[in-house]
């Protein structure tokens, strides 16, 4: 058990390029930390710097009380699951499992245990003597998850390890690393792309873009109350909608102006603009998908008339237990995620309202949250 | 277009064969001859069939057995074939990792001098090398393995490292987090994971080192050691003078161990060749 600490750690390739930059993170023990961000965005090197695959360019790691800045791989106590895997083709199950207990000099009867009780809880005990080529896709990466889980090692890494899974497989494997991360009781480092991913299973979680950690927070703050613009778009599908718009002052109050619109701001927002000093400026408004109502909806939800806006639906996506709806406000798209019953179809008028208290404004220059 | 493609792959296989009879023919001819008489083979007869009057049985086989050091050349023959093609297989196999994992000046160097030393003709070298040889003392049956080392490093190398790109390094990092060192990745993770590519050098390699006639003979001392191609030139004596029944049952006995090694390898020659060709 581990906790890792990150001191300003920079990693610079050899060409030059930085893809971490200053990183700073403290990783309490038995913590289950998602790293997220866009490809490139140095997550994946951020991993493989625990791991001691890559070197530390400037900065220290500490994982526990040790710092591992020089520390091989094998004695970082250390497991980690790849994205392809990384079995050992030629290596039945069972090898595969015992091999690291092998290498570390355990007797026979121990490794026998602990691979058996591995592969029990991973339902991989019919298939201990086949080859990784005669498994399919899911009992794979249990493989994977298995040689990693019989070192019993202070962190366990993984590195996209649901992203070669089918949608169906992915949802079923998430709920059982997040059954493993209880009964193991060990620090997880866990890197992917999927916010799905990220918020089910991380009790807190990374945000990373450019090699710079954006916002290191709970799933539930980083989806209602994002740092900056990046955060806000980055979390959540479909994506936040965005627009500049005037911040004006009227008789009754302050108002978001944009593309023709004008939107009544609630007490708590027009406080912290008039506090920031934005009244005449302009800022940038996000608002989610399912916080936008459509029709009578608008009614439903007792919003405002002068919230409402009009606009012709670009297009209609029925998924199911939703329905998004497509349009433009000026020239930004916007999405809606409105009731399925909805009998509005692409190329209808419609009209739509933001629910204010919900809506996140942002410095138009900086980017940064000015309130939630 | 089904039909098309029929009458094609009828042509092709005509074409080919042609070709199967025009390979097998002499050695089909060197078999029926080393059961004939002498004066069969070297007569108007020699193409063809041995019959009752011509037939000479396995006498041949015998006296090529029995004469000029034949089981003593085989024994050379083997230990040159084993220690070169173990040698090559084992150091441009490692090679080849370097070379595919270690990206940088000298390993680009590398690489670039590997392949173009396939170009090089040995009739290049062949003097130098003589005297070399000679001046290092690799002028015996059980060290001219250095010299078949550097002269197969370079196919074999090209034909590892085209292999190895394919292996993904993942695999290998795996290891080295489950407690390998870089030896142990290299010989328990990476080398098990070249057994295709290393049957098909391996057998390459030993078809060339085992039928090589002009390399043993330039550098070994051959009054004190002939391999089998080289114990064949002898059944020529003086005065044009040809023992032609033992020496083509000498050639034939000198096929089979080959013949055998490539019939339970040929599996992994196609496996071996193309691997790495594509992604996986």
């Amino acid at each position: 058990m581990a906790s890792i600490s990150f001191k300003n750690v920079r990693k610079t390739y050899d060409n030059g390029v930085e893809v971490v930059k200053g990183f700073h993170l403290d990783v309490a023990d038995k913590e289950f930390i998602v790293l997220v961000g866009a490809s490139g965005c140095g997550k994946s090197t951020t991993l493989r710097m625990i791991a001691g695959l890559e070197d530390i360019t400037s900065g220290e790691l500490w994982i526990g009380d040790k710092l591992v800045n020089n520390i091989p791989p094998k004695d970082r106590d250390i497991a980690m699951v790849f994205q392809s895997y990384a079995l050992y083709p030629h290596m039945t199950v069972y090898d595969n499992m015992a091999f690291a207990l092998k290498l570390a000099g355990e007797s026979k009867a121990v490794i026998d245990e602990k691979v058996k009780e591995a592969a029990e809880i991973l339902g991989l005990t019919p298939y201990l003597d086949r080859k990784p080529k005669a498994l399919s896709g899911g009992q794979r990466q249990r493989v994977a998850l298995g040689r990693a889980m019989v070192r019993k090692p202070a962190v366990f890494l993984l590195d996209e390890p649901l992203s070669n899974l089918d949608a169906k497989l992915r949802t079923e494997m998430r709920s059982q690393l997040a059954h493993l991360h209880k009964k193991l009781e060990t620090t997880f480092v866990y890197v992917t792309h999927d916010q799905t991913e990220a918020m089910t299973l991380g009790t807190r979680i990374v945000v990373m873009n450019a090699g710079i950690i954006q916002q290191v927070d709970t799933p539930r703050n980083l989806y209602t109350k994002p740092v900056n613009k990046f955060v806000a778009g980055f979390i959540g599908s479909p994506t936040m909608n965005f627009s500049n718009a005037l911040v004006a002052e009227k008789e009754d109050g302050l108002y978001l102006e944009f593309e023709g619109h004008s939107v009544k701001l609630n007490a708590e927002k027009t406080k912290a603009l008039k506090d920031g000093g934005y009244v005449g400026k302009e800022v940038i408004f996000g608002i989610r998908p399912e916080d936008v109502y459509e029709d009578e909806d608008v009614v439903k939800a007792g919003l405002e008339e002068k919230r409402v806006i009009e606009a012709e639906v670009d297009m209609y996506e029925l998924l199911g237990s939703d329905v998004i709806l497509y349009y433009y406000v000026g020239e930004n798209k916007f999405t809606a995620i409105v009731n399925p019953a909805t009998p509005t179809r692409t190329g209808d008028t419609t009209h739509f309202a933001f629910d204010v208290d919900r809506m996140h404004i942002f410095d138009k220059d900086t980017e940064v949250t000015i309130c939630h | 277009m089904k039909k098309q493609k029929s009458a094609v792959d009828t042509v092709w296989s005509f074409v080919l064969a042609v070709a199967s009879v025009l390979y097998m023919y002499p050695i089909v001819m060197i078999l029926f001859n080393s059961f004939k008489q002498e004066r069969a083979i070297s007569t108007g007869t020699a193409f063809q069939l041995p019959t009752a009057e011509t037939f000479a049985g396995i006498e041949h086989y015998i006296n090529a057995v029995n004469s000029k050091g034949f089981l003593q050349s085989l024994g050379y023959s083997f230990l040159i074939t084993i220690t070169s093609v173990g040698a090559i297989l084992l150091f441009c196999s490692m090679c080849s990792w370097y070379i595919t994992r270690v990206k940088g000046f000298v390993s680009n160097g590398l690489y670039m001098l590997f392949a173009f030393s396939m170009v090089v003709p040995f009739q290049m070298v062949m003097f130098t090398l003589s005297q070399t040889a000679d001046q290092l003392k690799l002028n015996k049956p059980w060290n001219i393995w250095i010299i078949y080392l550097g002269f197969g490093a370079g196919l074999a190398t090209f034909m590892f490292a085209g292999f190895m790109k394919s292996i993904p390094l993942e695999v290998e990092e795996a290891s080295m987090i489950d407690g390998c060192s870089p030896l142990q990745t290299y010989f328990m993770i990476v080398m098990p994971m070249l057994k295709p590519t290393m049957v098909s050098v391996g057998i390459l390699e030993a078809m060339w080192v085992w039928n090589d006639y002009l390399l043993p003979t330039l550098v070994l001392d051959i009054k004190k050691y002939k391999t089998i191609p080289m114990l064949i030139q002898y059944f020529r004596g003086s005065y044009g003078r040809v023992e032609m029944g033992p020496m083509m049952a000498c050639i034939m006995l000198t096929i089979i161990p080959i013949v055998i090694i490539y019939l339970l390898g040929q599996k992994h020659i196609i496996k071996g060749v193309a691997a790495g060709a594509v992604k996986g």
